[in-house]
């Protein structure tokens, strides 16, 4: 499924500090279009903290963020500081971008159709008819037609998780990220969270999945990159990474605990 | 013999005939200290033979203030102290029936028809005559706390996001607002708008100056309040929010305060139920509301059922606004029903 001509998107040396704490050490990552890179590791390596660093919900102290070949995302004032760009600037790229939590975050007092509709609507201004339209047909593909005249209180976990992917879809996101989205799930629920997921991937999403879904890593990705303490501790394609990196101990150790 | 018993009987008839000049002068003296035996009597508690020395006076005609009239409205008062209304009003109709226009009489025979009615009767009487009066204030107070529901909320809301601010020079000015209309009495804010103002150039009206108060007074708490309400939604939601690409005010807008509404309506409730009796504070500055009305009423006829009806009215006021807020709350939630 690559199309590896210019990577979507490239990290360069990305760090981020919670005081004394460094969650991501420097880390280098280019994602191609279409390619479905899958992140494993264990909690407290800054997995989630790189993806968020992605969508700037954490500000990050040094790296560069390279998008469609342009730096984006910071700007130096005149004494050579970074900062985040302009408020308008983030939330365009954000629009561009869709994030996939862990725990859903649906809006519990829209239906789910208000979910959905919700960026169309107030970030990229559509008319309602326009809004509701994209919203159906992301409904649609989600499997979740029948549910959208209810609120997220009445769904399951599983279907609160697709309706919050639909939610990013509807805004036409060239890259999606999904911070553990099964985490919260109970197991019987989780494929059908994967299913839509697959589906994407199938149409040529290209995707940054943070999980402990070892199965799903070995069936979906392109890229299993393992991370711990903040770096990279070791990637390469599913059968290889399961295959060889077996013999890493720390990657070994792992994949025992938690399979 | 027959000259001197002459000369004797012209000395008693001249004698008699002083007397009789003095008689009245006699009589006067005597009704004072019928007055004084009386009240003696009365000192002692006996009542009854109070009435019996008082009765002594005859019906004369005169001024109003006649030993007669005096000594009648006694009786009348012994009578009503005694219970004995129809005797009470039959002494009034004595007096009534020698001098028609005392009003003194014909007051005290209306205070004792009211008391020969039943008591809830009389109440009815007493809550038509005050109604009016206490009505027309209500409307008032009423319009002082719409006025006031129309202003906090939004005073309040400006207050909330101001102290959620991070350019720290609003936060600060917030912040001071609220520890400036939270920590004095409304009582003291309201005389500063009315009375203090003024000292500085700038004066208000009355009702201004109350809506004023109320309003600044109401926004400050409703700010904290609102505050609370918007830091107890989950940081998700922002994340959420902003993630689709949403500016820190558009997730406000329709994101994070929306889902506010049902948490604040217990405490919101509370706020513009006390809002409801703090309006009574107003009538200090010049303001004839609800309060003022039934303080009026009150001190004219020294008669609680102002009082009781006022209360009443209040307590119709809070009622309502309770089911109100019940019912705003319960649709507010809607979404949260499984």
């Amino acid at each position: 499924m690559k199309t590896a001509n210019q990577p979507l998107i490239s990290l360069r040396g990305i760090t981020k500090r919670f005081g004394a704490l460094t969650a991501v050490n420097g880390v280098d990552l280019d994602v191609c279009p279409g390619e479905i890179v899958v992140i494993i590791g264990p909690s407290g390596s800054g997995k989630s903290t790189l993806l968020r660093s992605i969508n700037f919900l954490e500000e990050i102290e040094d790296g560069t963020i390279m998008f469609e070949g342009s730096e984006i995302g910071y700007l130096r004032n005149k004494h050579g500081r970074r900062h985040l760009d302009t408020p308008a600037k983030i939330c365009a790229l954000r629009s561009e971008i869709g994030m996939v939590f862990q725990h859903f975050n649906l809006f519990p007092h829209m239906t789910v159709l208000g979910n959905v509709m919700e960026g169309p609507l107030t970030v990229q201004r559509k008319p309602a008819d326009a809004a509701r339209e994209i919203a159906l047909d992301m409904l649609a593909k989600v499997g979740l037609s029948d549910k959208r005249d209810v609120f997220p209180a009445t769904l399951s976990g599983g279907q609160k998780q697709r309706v919050a992917i639909a939610r990013a879809l509807a805004m036409r996101p060239k890259l999606m990220l999904f911070d553990e989205p099964t985490s919260a799930l109970d197991p019987e629920l989780i494929g059908e969270v994967f299913d839509t997921i697959r589906s994407l991937g199938k149409e040529g999403m290209t995707m940054i999945i943070v999980t402990h879904q070892m199965g799903f890593a070995k069936e979906m990705a392109d890229r299993v990159i393992f991370m711990e303490a903040g770096s990279f501790v070791a990637q390469g394609t599913p059968e290889d990474f399961f295959a060889n990196q077996m013999e890493h101990d720390r990657i070994k150790s792992f994949l025992t605990r938690i399979l | 013999m027959k000259v001197f018993s002459g000369r004797v009987c012209k000395t008693i008839l001249l004698f008699s005939c002083l007397l009789l000049l003095l008689v009245p002068m006699a009589h006067a003296e005597d009704y004072d200290q019928i007055f004084h035996e009386a009240n003696e009597a009365m000192g002692s508690g006996d009542l009854p033979a109070a009435i019996t020395l008082l009765q002594k006076i005859p019906v004369s005609k005169g001024d109003d203030n006649s030993a007669f009239v005096r000594s009648r409205m006694q009786i009348a008062r012994l009578h009503f102290a005694l219970k004995d209304f129809a005797a009470a009003g039959a002494d009034a109709q004595e007096v009534l029936a020698v001098y028609p226009d005392n009003s003194e009489a014909k007051n005290f025979l209306a205070s004792v028809q009211r008391e020969r009615k039943s008591r809830s009767a009389v109440f009815l009487e007493d809550c038509l005559r005050f109604l009016p009066q206490l009505l027309k204030g209500s409307v008032m107070t009423i319009t002082l706390v719409f006025c006031t529901i129309l202003i906090s909320p939004l005073g309040g809301l400006l207050i909330a996001l101001g102290r959620l601010s991070s350019f720290r020079p609003v936060s600060t000015l917030c912040w001071f607002i609220i520890w400036l209309f939270r920590g004095t009495p409304l009582l003291l804010q309201l005389f500063f708008i009315y009375y203090g103002l003024p000292s500085l150039g700038i004066t208000f009206k009355p009702f201004t100056a109350a809506v004023l108060g109320l309003g600044l007074n109401y926004s400050a708490y409703l700010g904290e309040i609102i505050r609370g309400g918007i830091q107890s939604i989950e940081h998700g939601q922002m994340e959420a929010a902003k993630a689709i690409g949403m500016t820190y005010w558009q997730a406000m807008r329709r994101v994070i305060i929306p889902q506010t509404y049902k948490r604040l309506m217990p405490p919101v409730g509370n706020e513009f139920i006390a809002l409801i009796k703090d309006t009574a504070l107003v009538s200090t500055i010049a303001m004839v509301e609800l309060m003022r009305s039934a303080d009026q009423m009150f001190n004219a006829y020294f008669n609680i059922t102002a009082l009781i009806l006022a209360a009443l009215i209040y307590l119709l006021f809070t009622t309502i606004f309770t089911f109100i807020f019940e019912k705003i709350e319960t649709r507010a939630g809607i979404y949260e029903n499984r």
